[in-house]
């Protein structure tokens, strides 16, 4: 059974007088353990689609099928639920909790899941240690280069052992080496915790690393660029 | 646990937020705190102060005062005069100093003067005694006095004059020839009007011609000679006498080094220390009078802080000494003195034996204070009865306007600054929410549910509420021990003895009483009770005001923030 099962999904959006069509009739399947890139130029919908793909949002019109269920019929509380335990994200940006320690910032993602479980730190510690910055555990995002800070979230997003790991542009605040080394990580992580992996990425060298890649232009998919 | 070390993290490292919501949320629960306490300060400044009956155990003072256009004649037995009197009284006291010894000796002497409020027969009080919801009367005396000291000026010069004698003679100088001719015709007229010319003929002779032509003969006598006479020439023979008599001067102005000293003095009826011008509830220092009426005396604490005196210190007064037995804090409200005396001691003191000017009531109930004032106005219609309400309105000074301020402006200050403070605790928990939509929803994107984050936001909130409470607690109390310790004095005075003036009274008849209250600001339990209560209040306000804030982010906004 497909991962995702995306049908007709539309997402518009209301700036104003304007109605924006984020996405327009959306059809897409994404079986488990690939790794996926949604290519294109800014402003083509990769964000939006990769919103719904993590329950972040809901699709104006369509469904977004998880595992065989709707996202959209689920309930804010079981889309929190869904979130904490089977997907990761990783930003641009890297969205680090800026009063958080590196290792507080993955037991943020710990948290709803472990509850009180005294193991938390333990295993956010071993969780930094896979991405080669237990020396920097007790280090605030502000103390951390880019490239640590995108380890650091790339961490946080596989600490739950998810079913996705979703990528919006993780490499657009990186210089080529450091992305690509980022890249890598995440790659091998994934695959190494069973993960799929689908990254939003307007770099086509990011992107052909990808054995999915697939285009997006106002909105739509274009035609897959490789299988 | 996480959360709270997050909830920590979140207050230490974004200290600028932090510590300027304590300080408002502090200051305006500070300021809520302070002002209650000073409230309460001012409270018990004003129960004790400005319920000048209560204190005394009154419910009503009768006094009689003159009125500017009374011819006289009162009520009250008559001991009294009218105004005229009163001023005569006042006066003649003040400035006869003949009756203070000799010239040149030195004197030291108190004069009682009624001030402006009329005495009456003692006798009065037991009319009122016998209406209706009346419990208790008593009789009070204050008086004016006046201490001078200094020599006996030399006010009067006696001048003894008359009886002397005086006698004048006077040589009539010779006369000129001019004069001489003149003389012989006013005698040749003279001789020719009587006709007696022949008598002439055979007059003196010898001496000069002159002189013969005068006296020879007899002449026209003694009269018709003198006036033929030149005034220069008539020999002045007299003599008299003056009246003896003896005259008084007064000097204006007398030259003395007289210093007078005013206070007031009053007489207590000792057998009723519950009820009078000044009872025992009054005694700071020392105790009562005796009920025995000795020589004994209290005196309020700013007269002997102002006289250096205190407990066991002697009064003399007019060759009488007194012993100060306590000190007391009078009430204000018209019937206040410095020194206080068994009431008889004053009445033979001051020559006013048997006459009191105030009686004091107290009414059988609260509720009858009104029927018992209005049956003494028609049993008495002359007497001037005062509520303790009206004798408090007559109180003035910085005590009553602070108190008014209170009233009027501390309610309003309070809840002004516990506003103010949860308006900019609520705004700078939402502020801070706006500032962290992107950690809110990137939160919500790792799978924090809305009641994780809201729980998180308030709680927040609610701790920087429960510490600025605290802080605003500890600068409050730390403020109020200050004003403790530090406060300003307040004032409150009134007019005593009657307060009343009238032309032709001497200003000085009438006295201004002042207390002195240092302010304070107890801290009570209930004062720190609505400090800790407001910054619960205000963590809630704020925590609700960040979480309502919070509670709409979508979990979307996270990632559309890097878009």
């Amino acid at each position: 059974m497909p991962l995702y099962v995306l049908e007709g999904v539309s997402k518009f959006f209301q700036r104003g007088p304007t109605t924006v069509r984020a996405l327009d009739g959306v059809e897409l399947e994404i079986e488990p353990g690939e790794f996926v890139a949604l290519e294109g130029p800014s402003g083509s919908g990769k964000t939006t689609l990769l919103q719904l793909l993590g329950a972040l949002d809901r699709p104006s019109s369509g469904r977004v099928l998880f595992e065989g269920s709707d996202l959209a019929a689920m309930s804010d509380g079981a889309l929190a639920e869904l979130r904490s335990r089977s997907f990761g994200f990783v930003f641009q940006q890297f969205n680090l909790i800026p009063t958080l320690t590196a290792v507080e910032n993955i037991e943020a993602k710990l948290a709803p899941v472990a509850g009180r479980d005294p193991g938390l730190r333990t295993r956010a510690l071993a969780l930094l240690d896979e991405v080669g910055l237990l020396a920097r555990a007790d280090h605030l995002p502000a103390h951390l280069s880019g490239g640590e800070q995108q380890r650091v979230a790339i961490a946080r997003a596989l600490s739950v052992e998810p079913r996705v790991v979703l990528a919006d542009e993780p490499t657009g605040n990186l210089d080529t080496q450091t992305g690509a080394d980022v890249v890598d990580l995440l790659a091998g992580l994934a695959a190494e915790h069973g993960a799929t992996v689908i990254v939003a990425t307007h770099d086509a060298e990011l992107a052909g690393r990808a054995p999915r890649r697939l285009g997006m232009r106002d909105g739509r998919l274009a035609t897959p660029l490789s299988v | 646990m996480f959360y709270v070390r997050y909830l920590r993290n979140e207050l230490l490292r974004r200290r600028t937020r932090t510590l300027v919501t304590l300080l408002g949320l502090g200051v305006g629960v500070a300021l809520v705190i302070v002002l209650a306490s000073l409230s309460s300060g001012l409270d018990n400044a004003q129960k004790k102060t400005l319920n000048p009956l209560g204190d005394i155990g009154t419910d009503l003072t009768v006094t009689l005062q003159p009125q500017q256009d009374q011819g006289g004649g009162f009520a009250f037995g008559g001991g009294g005069g009218a105004s005229r009197d009163l001023i005569a009284a006042n006066q003649s006291v003040l400035t006869d100093l003949s009756k203070l010894g000799k010239p040149g000796q030195h004197f030291s002497h108190d004069f009682f003067l009624p001030g402006s409020q009329l005495t009456f027969q003692q006798t009065a009080a037991s009319t009122i005694a016998k209406l209706a919801n009346v419990a208790q009367v008593t009789t009070g005396l204050t008086l004016l006095a006046e201490h001078q000291q200094g020599i006996v000026p030399k006010i009067v010069a006696k001048l003894k004059t008359g009886g002397q004698t005086f006698r004048i003679l006077r040589n009539i100088p010779r006369p000129t020839a001019a004069q001489f001719a003149q003389m012989q015709a006013c005698f040749a007229k003279l001789r020719a009007q009587n006709g007696g010319g022949a008598r002439n003929g055979g007059g003196r002779s010898g001496g000069s011609g002159a002189g013969g032509g005068f006296f020879g003969g007899g002449g026209p006598g003694r009269g018709a000679f003198a006036k033929c006479l030149p005034a220069s020439l008539r020999r002045l023979r007299t003599q008299f006498t003056t009246p003896r008599q003896t005259l008084q001067q007064v000097l204006n102005p007398p030259q003395t080094n007289i210093t007078t000293t005013a206070y007031t003095i009053g007489g207590v009826d000792q057998t009723h220390p519950t009820m009078g011008v000044v009872t025992n509830a009054q005694v700071t220092k020392g105790r009562f009078l005796s009920p025995a009426g000795g020589r004994e005396a209290l005196i309020s604490t700013a007269y002997a802080a102002k006289e250096k005196l205190k407990v066991g210190s002697a009064l003399h007064l007019n060759g009488t000494t007194f012993k100060v037995v306590g000190l007391v804090e009078p009430p204000l409200g018209g019937q206040s003195a410095d020194v206080y005396l068994p009431l008889r001691r004053l009445q033979t003191l001051a020559s006013e034996q048997g006459l009191a000017n105030v009686i004091l009531v107290r009414a059988a109930k609260s509720s009858s204070v009104g029927a018992v004032e209005r049956e003494i106005g028609r049993a008495l219609p002359q007497a001037s009865v005062a509520s303790s309400k009206q004798v408090a309105a007559k109180i003035s000074g910085s005590l009553v306007d602070v108190s008014k301020l209170s009233h009027d402006l501390g309610l309003l200050l309070s809840i002004v600054a516990a506003a103010a403070a949860f308006l900019l605790a609520a705004l700078l928990a939402v502020s801070s929410v706006g500032k962290r939509v992107r950690e809110l929803g990137t939160l919500k994107a790792l799978g924090w549910t809305q009641r994780m984050v809201v729980r998180q936001v308030a709680g927040e909130s609610v701790v920087q509420g429960v510490l600025g409470g605290l802080f605003g607690i500890v600068l409050g109390v730390a403020i109020a021990v200050v004003v403790d310790a530090f406060g300003p004095s307040l004032t409150a005075s009134a007019a005593t003895g009657g307060g009343l003036s009238l032309p032709g009274l001497a200003a000085e008849t009438t006295r201004t009483a002042t207390n002195t209250v240092s302010l304070n600001a107890p801290i009570g339990g209930t004062a720190t009770a609505i400090g800790f209560g407001l910054a619960l209040l205000g963590g809630l306000i704020a925590g609700a005001a960040g979480a309502l804030r919070a509670a709409r982010l979508r979990p979307a906004d996270a990632l559309r923030q890097v878009e």
